[in-house]
């Protein structure tokens, strides 16, 4: 993702094109990525409530979809639609607020990294390190040691995941803060903290929600990575998790239900989120809006 | 030249101790006792007492950090909990695997990302340029694990084009026995360079984007080679480089991705063995396998960077 700030010359014509539209719901990815997530949304905060948690031993065991079952059912005879509508909660929860997590340290890395030379080599530094190393196995450790949970799994993903974030951030700060504005902010005797929170951060807003999507997308594919190895927890249902008990029962193989469907659960919401963000950072950009 | 490569060797050496602070504090301040991680019930406290001396834990936090330290540099990564072997010959024995596995979808993804990348810079608009476009953002929505099961259940279990799981079959011997390797590798391969071919493939799409409009590209042009020419030798090469770098970056999440494809298609690497530990909360093996994937991940890494280096004409001399 470049830059997505409009370029300062010509403001009239770029009104006059704000005002034909060309906003965010002009394209259909716009409206379709925005409404799959608040089905997801919806599902997580009603399904609940809704259809039964699916617990204990069920009759029918390992059927193929059917009117009853919607999505079949697992080796226990458990209702894998319920499995997945109460999956739905966790990992979209797991996914907003690691990412927000991720995005308030990285934000705050990256705009520091920026603005305050003496600081940037150790940020530039952790950042780096950050990057280069397997986040998937440390993840998998810490959740190990610290006990698998909901709010473990929220925070170590969040916690790992904002070298991403502080990279993006900084390289963009970089260039408002080389711009005249902020030179003028100093002189009239604004400070680091004023001129980072009130000058800088809203330049870089934008590309703030843009990170919010795509990094919750990238903690939703995590969680479920995380609920796969068996790192989730035990108590709640995840997509993640539905993976793993088609593992653990050795039906992958002829049970398809049981894994198609979270599958595209993740598919879904991850691309819904992807796409809403890409959409966001197009419909800003001067250069791609449609006239 | 010596100053940059110096720079990255150093970076790889902090990252390297970073990975293996960040292990030692974890191990010593999430739980209160590390010895009451081993137990399982019926331990005597002396039994207890000599395995907190064996682990260093009546020394004060630093001296144990220095030993463990010089344990490591030794190559010694403690002892499995349930297996009593020590964590470091079990890793050895796992890691050529998963370099293999790794090292293939690195290979492969480049060789696929780059027709890919490049066909869609040329054509800028056309049609060739939206698949790409739409590959490398459902490519980059995939979900391992789910990728390797739709493999699993189509080509192994259905079409039996492949086996189900497993690395060879020990039954073969000679020129059979590397074709087996291959038809082992090839669905665990595959999931993974699905997953990462999407994103390197728009990488250097923007990377060819950018160079195409370079003036050296406009001079090539007017010197009279061809466009494919330009492109494939001029453009390329320039456009390369930095899709090289961010390979490089990518190496840990395409790791992470061999610890999930490994444990659908049950292939003995360090990533199946992780799955397993974790199944028996055997935490020595689990630091173990992160401090070695993390070692192998950043050398790697410099490796990859210093390849770029060498292929860099404005560094190298």
């Amino acid at each position: 993702m470049s830059t997505t700030l409009p370029a300062p010359t010509n403001l009239d014509a770029l009104t006059r094109r704000r005002r034909r539209g060309g906003g965010y719901f002009a394209s259909p990815s716009g409206w379709l990525s925005v409404s799959v997530l608040v089905v997801f949304a919806l599902t997580a905060i009603f399904g609940p409530m809704i259809v039964d948690k699916p617990s204990g031993l069920g009759a029918d065991i390992l059927q193929p979809p059917s009117a009853q079952h919607w999505f079949g059912t697992d080796d226990l005879g458990q209702d894998v639609f319920a499995q997945v509508v109460w999956g739905t909660r966790v990992s979209l929860i797991v996914g907003a607020a690691a990412s927000v997590i991720a995005i308030v340290i990285g934000t705050a890395l990256g705009l520091i990294g920026a603005y305050v030379r003496r600081l940037d080599p150790i940020v530039t530094t952790l950042t780096d390190v950050m990057l280069s190393l397997p986040l998937l196995p440390l993840m998998i450790l810490v959740t190990a040691l610290a006990g698998p949970s909901v709010l473990t799994l929220t925070v170590v993903i969040g916690v790992l995941s904002w070298a991403e974030v502080a990279r993006l951030i900084r390289s963009n700060a970089l260039v408002v803060s080389s711009m005249p504005y902020i030179d003028g902010a100093r002189v009239l005797g604004a400070g680091p903290v004023r001129i980072l929170s009130t000058e800088i951060l809203p330049a870089v807003m934008p590309l703030v929600v843009v990170s919010v999507l795509l990094q919750a997308a990238r903690a939703v594919i995590s969680e479920a990575g995380l609920s796969f190895l068996g790192m989730g927890d035990p108590s709640t249902w995840s997509w993640g998790r539905i993976l793993l008990n088609a593992q653990r029962s050795g039906v992958i193989a002829t049970a398809w239900w049981q894994t198609l469907f979270p599958s595209l659960a993740i598919l879904v919401l991850v691309l819904a989120a992807t796409i809403a963000g890409i959409r966001y950072n197009d419909s800003r950009d001067p250069r791609l809006r449609g006239i | 030249m010596l100053h940059y490569a110096s720079k990255k060797v150093l970076r790889a050496v902090l990252t390297i101790w970073i990975a293996v602070t960040i292990t030692f504090f974890l191990l010593r301040l999430l739980p209160a006792d590390p010895t009451l991680l081993v137990v399982e019930g019926d331990m005597t406290p002396e039994m207890q007492q000599a395995l907190r001396e064996q682990y260093g834990l009546d020394k004060p936090l630093f001296v144990q950090y220095l030993l463990y330290l010089g344990e490591l540099l030794t190559g010694n990564l403690g002892v499995s909990f349930r297996q009593l072997v020590p964590v470091a010959d079990v890793l050895l024995a796992r890691l050529p695997w998963t370099l293999l596995l790794a090292g293939s979808a690195f290979v492969l993804t480049i060789l696929i990302g780059i027709p890919l990348g490049v066909y869609a810079a040329v054509g800028r608009g056309k049609v060739v340029d939206k698949l790409v476009q739409f590959l490398g953002i459902t490519s980059n929505a995939l979900f391992v694990p789910s990728v390797a099961i739709l493999l699993l259940v189509v080509f192994a279990a259905n079409l039996k084009l492949f086996p189900i799981g497993g690395a060879i079959d020990p039954d073969t011997r000679g020129l059979a026995a590397y074709a087996s390797l291959l038809q082992h590798l090839a669905l665990p391969l595959f999931s993974l360079v699905l997953v990462q071919v999407g994103p390197y493939a728009l990488t250097l799409r923007t990377n060819m984007l950018e160079v195409l409009g370079e003036d050296y590209i406009k001079s090539a042009r007017s010197r009279g080679y061809t466009p494919r020419r330009t492109t494939w030798l001029h453009a390329l090469r320039n456009a390369f480089i930095p899709a090289l770098t961010l390979m490089g970056l990518q190496l840990g999440t395409l790791v992470g991705g061999a610890v999930l494809t490994e444990t659908i298609f049950a292939y003995p690497g360090v990533g199946r063995l992780i799955y397993e530990s974790v199944q028996q909360l055997d935490y020595p093996m689990l630091q173990g396998a992160f401090v070695m994937l993390a070692l192998t991940v950043v050398l790697a890494n410099l490796a990859t960077d210093l390849i770029a280096m060498f292929l860099n004409p404005r560094i190298r001399t």
